[in-house]
């Protein structure tokens, strides 16, 4: 019974034979994945590996071609239309944290987190403010809640990005490279942050190029290249012992830089 | 000072003319924005077709064709009226054009951000995307707004007794021609500055905000 909720917790993401294709361009091909509730997914690879696209299907963002996903027990088919109901029921189960932080600039930093809480789920104006607060003292930014956006830090908007998302109470959260447009110091504040999350239980999925944070935080390690996964499994060994030429070359590339 | 009466009965006209067809083309822009910006390819090809045409012929044609040229049975149009209506539907093109063009400045992160928060279609239009649209297009908006004021003068040519019209009339009846112009063309400046300063200060003010 190590680590109990990761290896028998049933699966809050699960993807099924994912496919997807911009014209001719296959982008990608049978992509299945499962992730347990309570685990840290990191996902690597060299880029146009497809590693977002996979992480923007899940949520729907993207219309997968073929396949199927299922978040937290709400499934879509890619190849029917889904269903107005269930696309949103799955989308409030998913946060998603993007590379560009994606806040709103027009709104303070607390009506950022507080009108979706609002408006997605029918909270109170008093209740969804209480709850930003809450998150945004747990995020140490809690004097930022009048300023706007643009006042603050690319660190600090993607710490206010992510309590925006947690804000939902998703049952998955989803990270799109948040440390990619940061500069390194300024993004090991967002990867304590993540740390902290983790050690709260939350499941994630986590397109990523910090190797020590896929390292040392990741439960499971995906490997991606052209389309698919090549590899995945536990972190530390694929990090020391990659079985497939391609993660080999790839880590090279990476750790040499 | 029958000089200046004559501009200050011809002034009305003008704010008038200039207000009712910006709210005309305002209004009648927002559809043919949709169009614009719709997958349907009927819809989109319609609503091209309708502003390259609204654009393409000069506007005093616009308002011949509808001051004359227009007869609902027994219905004909005012001078006023077929002004107003011809300056704003050709407003409606170029407004039309405007708005597109501050909608798709918008990164496309602000639409992935609402959709992935779940938000509703009507949400993100009326919080998000509007909302920066507005501030986006202020510039733009004012500078036409500008230009159709003074070309709320081409409704002098079906008849209406804005300022031009008066001048005219007035340069022909007393026979000191120039001087009337040159006082009309302070009156047009004198309306136009303060609308500039205007914008120039909702602008710098909005942008002082929320600067990325
Ligand atoms: N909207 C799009 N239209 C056409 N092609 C696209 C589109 N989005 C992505 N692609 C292509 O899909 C492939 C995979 O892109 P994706 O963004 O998923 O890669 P990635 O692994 O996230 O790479 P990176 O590390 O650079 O972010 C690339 O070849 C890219 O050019
Ligand atoms: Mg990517």
């Amino acid at each position: 019974m190590i680590e109990p909720n990761i290896r028998t917790g049933t699966p809050v993401v699960r993807v099924t034979n994912l496919a997807k294709a911009y014209g001719s361009n296959v982008v990608l091909r049978d992509v299945s994945l499962t992730v347990p509730e309570g685990s840290v997914t990191a996902m690597i690879g060299p880029s146009g590996a497809g590693k977002s696209t996979v992480l923007r299907c899940m949520n729907l963002l993207e219309q997968p071609d073929s396949g199927e996903i299922e978040i937290d027990g709400h499934r879509i088919n890619a190849g029917r239309k889904p269903n107005p109901k269930n696309l949103a029921a799955l989308r409030r189960s998913a946060g998603m944290v993007f590379q560009h932080f994606n806040l709103f600039p027009h709104m303070t930093v607390l009506r950022n987190i507080s009108l979706p809480q609002e408006r997605v789920l029918g909270r109170s104006r008093d209740e969804a403010n209480e709850k930003s607060m809450e998150l945004l003292k747990r995020m140490g930014l809690a004097e930022k809640a009048d300023q706007y956006p643009s006042r603050c830090s690319g660190g600090q908007q993607q710490r206010i990005a992510i309590a925006r998302a947690l804000a939902l109470g998703p049952r998955v959260m989803l990270f799109d490279e948040p440390t990619s447009a940061l500069d390194p110091e300024v993004g090991v504040e967002v990867l304590e942050v993540m740390k902290e999350l983790a050690s709260t239980g939350m499941t994630m999925v986590v397109v990523t190029h910090e190797m020590a944070f896929a390292g040392n935080v990741a439960d499971e390690l995906v490997v991606m290249a052209d389309g698919g996964i090549i590899e995945k499994g536990e972190p530390g060994q694929i990090l020391q012992d990659p079985q497939h030429d391609r993660t080999r070359r790839f880590l090279r590339a990476v750790l040499e830089r | 000072m029958e000089m200046l009466r004559a501009i200050a009965i011809g002034l009305p006209l003008t704010v008038l003319v200039t207000v009712l067809a910006l709210m005309i083309g305002t209004v009648l822009a927002l559809p043919i924005v949709a169009g614009l910006r719709s997958r349907n390819r009927i819809l989109w090809l319609v609503s091209r077709l309708l502003v390259d045409l609204l654009r393409g012929v000069p506007p005093v044609v616009w308002l011949f064709i509808l001051y004359y040229g227009v007869s609902i049975g027994a219905i004909r149009l005012t001078a006023l009226q077929a002004g107003v209506l011809g300056l704003g539907v050709v407003a409606a093109a170029y407004l039309a054009e405007i708005f597109r063009g501050a909608i798709s400045s918008i990164p496309k992160g602000q639409w992935e951000a609402s959709s992935a928060l779940g938000f509703h279609r009507a949400t993100v239009w009326s919080r998000i995307i509007g909302p920066q649209t507005a501030r986006a297009v202020v510039p733009a908006y004012t500078t036409f707004a500008i230009g159709l004021l003074k070309d709320s003068s081409i409704a002098s040519s079906i008849g209406v007794a804005e300022i031009v019209f008066m001048s005219s009339q007035y340069a022909r009846q007393s026979g000191e021609g120039i001087m009337v112009f040159f006082v009309a063309a302070g009156v047009y400046i004198i309306l136009s500055v303060p609308l500039g300063l205007l914008s120039r200060h909702l602008d710098v003010k909005m942008r002082k905000a929320v600067a990325r």
